[in-house]
């Protein structure tokens, strides 16, 4: 189990409650798609990518992406999403050996 | 002399048996089994659920680069207009390929909390092919827009 890197943070600086912002979420993670081969044994790479993302805003689940191999690597994604209180943010990176990854920011709005 | 026929014939026998005993190839397999190809018409199938889709270029803002400099991070940025209340809002949103080995990208499952139907993702692209979106409202309507990219490396190894 490998600590991995990942950020989830707010792009906008200031928001006040009711504004829509956007998130973005990046961790650093392989996406080998199975098919290729190892420059020098020559064997396949086995599958091995980032299956799931779910964010959670004040732990209520509020999206969730379902990535597969055709993303590419280190995924970055940005979403919308409705200020409706003060709280915490928090995303759930699963991979597809059920490796979970997770990391918070604060929501502040002024 | 019978006794060394049966000796070779025992020794034959075990030796094709650690031949064909799948535990040694066992990491092989595993990497043929995981390798799934998912075709377009696969990936159109798992999102729609046997709906047609209708022609939404009008509501739906494409933001990719037509010649990317590189195919393995091609930045996809989706706009759908939308009110997004609780009567009318997108519900998903896919990002498909059509000529790569696994032609399915990302899916978003989004709700009025929301606020906007956006996203941004990045994918990669085997070759020069068409990027299929597909937006999908909490009627069930399916919107669909595309754009034909130009690659000149591939993305994949």
């Amino acid at each position: 189990m490998a600590k991995r890197r990942a950020v989830i943070k707010i792009i906008d600086k200031k928001y006040a409650i009711g504004d829509v912002v956007k998130v973005q979420v990046i961790i650093i993670h392989p996406m080998e798609t199975g098919f290729a081969k190892d420059k020098h044994s020559g064997a396949l790479k086995p599958r091995f990518y980032v299956k799931k993302i779910e964010i959670y805003y004040n732990d209520k689940p509020v999206t969730s992406f379902e990535l597969d191999v055709s993303a590419s690597q280190n995924p970055k994604i940005k979403f919308p999403l409705k200020i409706t209180e003060a709280g915490t943010l928090k995303v759930r990176f699963i991979n597809s050996e059920n490796e979970v990854t997770e990391k918070t920011t604060k929501v502040k709005p002024k | 002399m019978m006794q060394r026929r049966d000796f070779i014939k025992g020794s034959l026998l075990l030796s094709a048996a650690a031949l064909f005993n799948p535990e040694l190839y066992r990491h092989r397999l595993l990497a043929f089994e995981e390798a799934i190809e998912i075709t377009y018409d696969q990936a159109v199938e798992a999102f729609s659920a046997g709906k047609k889709s209708v022609d939404g270029s009008a509501l739906i803002t494409l933001d990719i680069p037509t010649r990317p400099g590189s195919a393995v991070t091609i930045p996809v940025e989706i706009n759908v207009k939308s009110p997004m209340n609780d009567e009318d809002y997108i519900s998903a949103i896919a990002i498909l390929t059509t000529k790569n080995k696994v032609n399915k990208a990302v899916t978003v499952d989004l709700s009025p909390a929301n606020g906007m139907a956006y996203l941004f993702a990045n994918i990669k692209l085997g070759e020069t092919q068409e990027v299929v979106v597909l937006a999908k409202t909490n009627k069930g309507v399916i919107y669909k827009a595309s754009k034909k990219i130009h690659v000149a490396l591939s993305g994949c190894e």
